[in-house]
């Protein structure tokens, strides 16, 4: 079942604007760095000596934002695909369990989210290069630095998918998103236990794979919540 | 008898408001099932707990004689449905809106073109629906409830938004399913002419209890028939008529009398004849079902 589900769900998102959303958002990361290292790649070259690891930081610094906007956009985008002219009745009258059609929807968004962790990858690693930043490419950097926000931005998901899909009203999730973003991009002054926070990959035991690990369990957890309260509602 | 919906008891309540109450639905193989009830009488909310969009506050709801708490996804692979206003995704094409939900039913891809040539959109296949006009996207939600060929058939309102050709069609479309494909048909409407002219069965309801369910011949029969008298010296025959003790009305020169057997009729006018009145015309009063529908729903109220 949930093969079919997702083959009708990639269908859906076709002219929505998803894809373009899912490849502007790693272009739009590393696009900020060609701009910083355009403008003043010898003073960038001076600060660290590890010059590979301090692009990689640099990617980074824009990264957890763009992944927690790029989450409301898309799942946005995603429910309106149902919410417009409440084809949720339509799609819930077929023959398929609620939980299947909420794993579908979750399951499409995080695709187009690895999609977009393996585009910025792709990216990061081709301007990296075309830097001329010397010394051995560090994949390990490379690996962490483009997966583990996507692990660790997994509530957040979780979260907005909930809000979206139980919502009769779209200005709830679409405040909880905007709410969302501002305390990602506040992230460093705020509390480790927010979930926005997660992304930016800090903690006091500074082990970024800690958010990971927490990132996937409380996503896991959200997701479950959501779907349960998702199945146990009247379809709207 | 073989009934494809069977309902028990069947209540819906938000807060306080009772949508549905005590609801017993009955439908049996074949049938062309009107649901007929003014607005917001409940009809929606039975039928989205039909089809396991809602779950009922209390009762049951049995479909092909299997419950539909424990057998959901099997029901409901032989069901198509219309639910109020057609959804759709307004920025794929018809054959896309129809794909995304054939890929999930799992029939031939040729499906496609026969459901659309039922209800002649082939020409708008490849169009995107947001330009559609509102009769076309009732069209298209009724070729996506035709799909995957149910046994039963759901549709809310479905004439809504038509013109009259497009009504007609749509009805003489439902007319012929059962014959032609064995389907039951469920059709939900508040309008009386529309279920008079397609229905085989009826089943009214309103403020959420069913008042009426039975053949349609039935309803018609339930509906006082009177016999109006057209004679001469209408208001002194009918002061006749009155002293010897009978119910009678006078309208516009016209006599009525109520529920009166056929011997009763004779009796009457061979009487009226042998006081000297002419009886020019006997005839029964033809009322219309709405009037019927009206004095039940009337009569519900007041009791
Ligand atoms: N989700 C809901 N929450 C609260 N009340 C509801 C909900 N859905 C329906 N109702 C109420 O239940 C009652 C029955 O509504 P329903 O939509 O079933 O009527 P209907 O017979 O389909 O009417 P119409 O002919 O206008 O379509 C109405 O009073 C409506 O306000
Ligand atoms: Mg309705």
């Amino acid at each position: 079942m949930m093969g079919k589900l997702l083959s009708a769900e990639f269908m859906k998102i076709k002219r929505k604007g998803i894809w373009f959303l899912t490849v502007l958002g790693p272009i739009g990361v590393v696009a900020m760095q060609m701009v910083n290292y355009g403008v003043r790649k010898d003073y960038l070259f001076g600060q660290n000596d590890d010059r590979w690891g301090y692009y990689l930081d640099n990617i980074h610094s824009f990264t957890p934002l763009a992944i927690v906007l790029g989450i409301v956009i898309l799942t946005s985008f995603m429910s309106s695909i149902e919410n417009e002219t409440n084809a949720w009745k339509q799609l819930m009258a077929l023959p398929v369990s609620k939980m299947s059609v909420y794993l579908s929807k979750f399951t499409v968004l995080s695709l187009l989210l690895l999609i977009s962790s393996v585009l910025l990858l792709l990216f990061t690693l081709a301007f990296g290069i075309s830097l001329d930043l010397g010394g051995e490419i560090p994949y390990d950097g490379l690996l962490k630095y483009s997966f583990y926000p996507f692990f660790a931005a997994l509530p957040v998901l979780a979260l907005q998918l909930w809000a979206a899909a139980v919502s009769v009203n779209q200005g709830v999730p679409i405040t909880l998103g905007i709410v969302g973003v501002i305390l990602t991009y506040a992230g460093y002054a705020l509390p480790d236990w927010l979930i926005w926070k997660w992304p930016l990959l800090l903690n006091e035991w500074e082990e970024p794979i800690i958010n990971v690990l927490l990132g996937a369990g409380t996503g896991l957890f959200l997701y479950a919540a959501g779907m349960i309260d998702f199945v146990r509602r009247d379809v709207k | 008898m073989e009934y494809i919906v069977k309902t028990e008891n069947l209540s819906k309540h938000f807060g306080q408001e009772k949508a549905v109450s005590g609801l017993e639905m009955k439908i049996p193989k074949g049938e062309i099932y009107g649901f007929l009830g003014p607005n917001g009488a409940g009809k929606t909310t039975t039928i989205r707990m039909l089809l396991g969009l809602m779950k009922p506050t209390s009762g049951r709801i049995e479909i092909f004689q299997n419950d539909l708490k424990q057998e959901r996804l099997n029901i409901l692979r032989r069901v198509g449905s219309l639910v109020e206003s057609p959804s759709y995704y307004p920025h794929l094409t018809a054959k896309e809106n129809l794909e995304a939900l054939r890929k999930i039913v799992g029939v031939p891809k040729q499906r496609i073109d026969e459901v659309l040539e039922i209800v002649r959109l082939t020409a708008a296949g490849d169009k995107k629906v947001k330009g559609f006009s509102l009769g076309m996207k009732q069209r298209l939600g009724i070729a996506a409830s035709l799909l995957n060929n149910p046994e039963l058939l759901i549709l809310d309102e479905p004439t809504n938004g038509l013109d009259p050709s497009g009504i007609i069609e749509i009805r003489n479309l439902i007319k012929s399913l059962p014959s032609e494909c064995g389907m039951t048909v469920l059709i939900s409407s508040h309008l009386l002419s529309e279920i008079d002219q397609m229905a085989t069965t009826v089943g009214i309801v309103t403020k959420g209890k069913m008042i009426f369910q039975d053949s349609i011949e039935a309803m018609r029969m339930f509906a006082q028939q009177s016999v109006l008298l057209k004679v001469s010296e209408s208001d002194k025959a009918w002061r006749t008529l009155l002293g010897r003790g009978m119910k009678a009305g006078l309208d516009n020169g016209i006599i009525s009398l109520p529920e009166q057997s056929d011997e009763n009729v004779a009796e009457t006018v061979r009487g009226l004849v042998a006081d000297g009145f002419s009886v020019y015309r006997v005839e029964e009063e033809r009322r219309s079902l709405e009037d019927i529908f009206l004095q039940m729903t009337r009569e519900e109220q007041a009791g």
